[in-house]
């Protein structure tokens, strides 16, 4: 099955996988006893997994004949840029209303 | 992980003449801004601007008006997406002003970013998570 490459915000669009990140986020889980929270087929539950891992947001991890996901860092890293990228705007636009007010002061 | 921006900001001016320059089109595009906002709850609005040739964002932010407490409060749902469509962001901007030292406290809080708060109320308990992993994986034997 050929993997999509989708990025952060493209992955966590999807209920599913935001259930699945969320599942995770409470403990790690084999491939199977996720697959058993959702009514959908195994290949559908093993191409969600898929995009999670090709997205950064789970690692996969095989212990003994099982394989474990578990949830990764670098997903969540591209969303928290978002933030700061806001974060950039409003600290821009509010130091220019404050030049202008200022300005205004002084006239 | 941090899931909303807050900042405050403070003005020499009273809130009644700051409130001015949130809530007024003319007033607003000087810092922010082009808009066709009104101090009117329900009343939808859009900012446009023109979208740097190398910015992931599209030049349009789509909103409605949430909430109108003339010179204390002021919010507004903040919809936007990625020139190439594939973000769209739903969150919600809130204004709050205090009198404060002859002056105002402006405070700015950016949060309720939809595709964000699913995930992250529930990504506290993930190191912890991890970090138990890790451990029964040290104690289990192949």
């Amino acid at each position: 099955m050929r993997t999509q490459t989708l990025d952060a915000f493209q992955v966590i669009a999807d209920p599913s996988r935001r259930q699945m990140l969320q599942l995770l986020s409470k403990k790690s889980l084999t491939i199977n006893s996720l697959a058993e929270n959702f009514d959908m087929s195994r290949p559908a539950v093993s191409k969600h997994i898929k995009i999670l891992y090709g997205a950064g947001f789970i690692s996969i991890t095989g212990i003994g004949r099982e394989r474990h996901c578990i949830l990764k860092q670098d997903g969540f890293n591209e969303l928290q840029d978002f933030i700061n990228y806001f974060d950039k705007f409003w600290t821009t636009k509010l130091s220019k209303l404050q030049t202008i007010l200022n300005n205004k002061a002084n006239k | 992980m941090r899931k909303e921006i807050k900042q405050t900001w403070h003005f020499n001016q009273s809130p009644e003449e700051v409130w001015e320059y949130l809530t007024k089109p003319e007033l607003i595009e000087q810092w922010l801004m082009k808009n066709d906002f009104q101090p009117i709850v329900g009343h939808k609005f859009r900012f446009t601007f023109t979208a740097k040739p190398n910015s992931k964002y599209e030049g349009v932010v789509d909103c409605k008006v949430l909430e109108v407490k003339p010179f204390t409060k002021l919010s507004y749902s903040w919809n936007g997406s990625t020139q190439d469509k594939s973000r769209n962001y739903n969150s919600i901007v809130v204004w709050t002003l205090v009198p404060k030292d002859n002056g105002t406290e402006l405070q700015l809080q950016h949060n309720g970013f939809v595709v964000l708060e699913d995930i992250l109320a529930h990504t506290e308990g993930w190191k912890s998570c991890l970090k138990k992993m890790e451990e029964s994986l040290k104690t289990m034997k192949p």
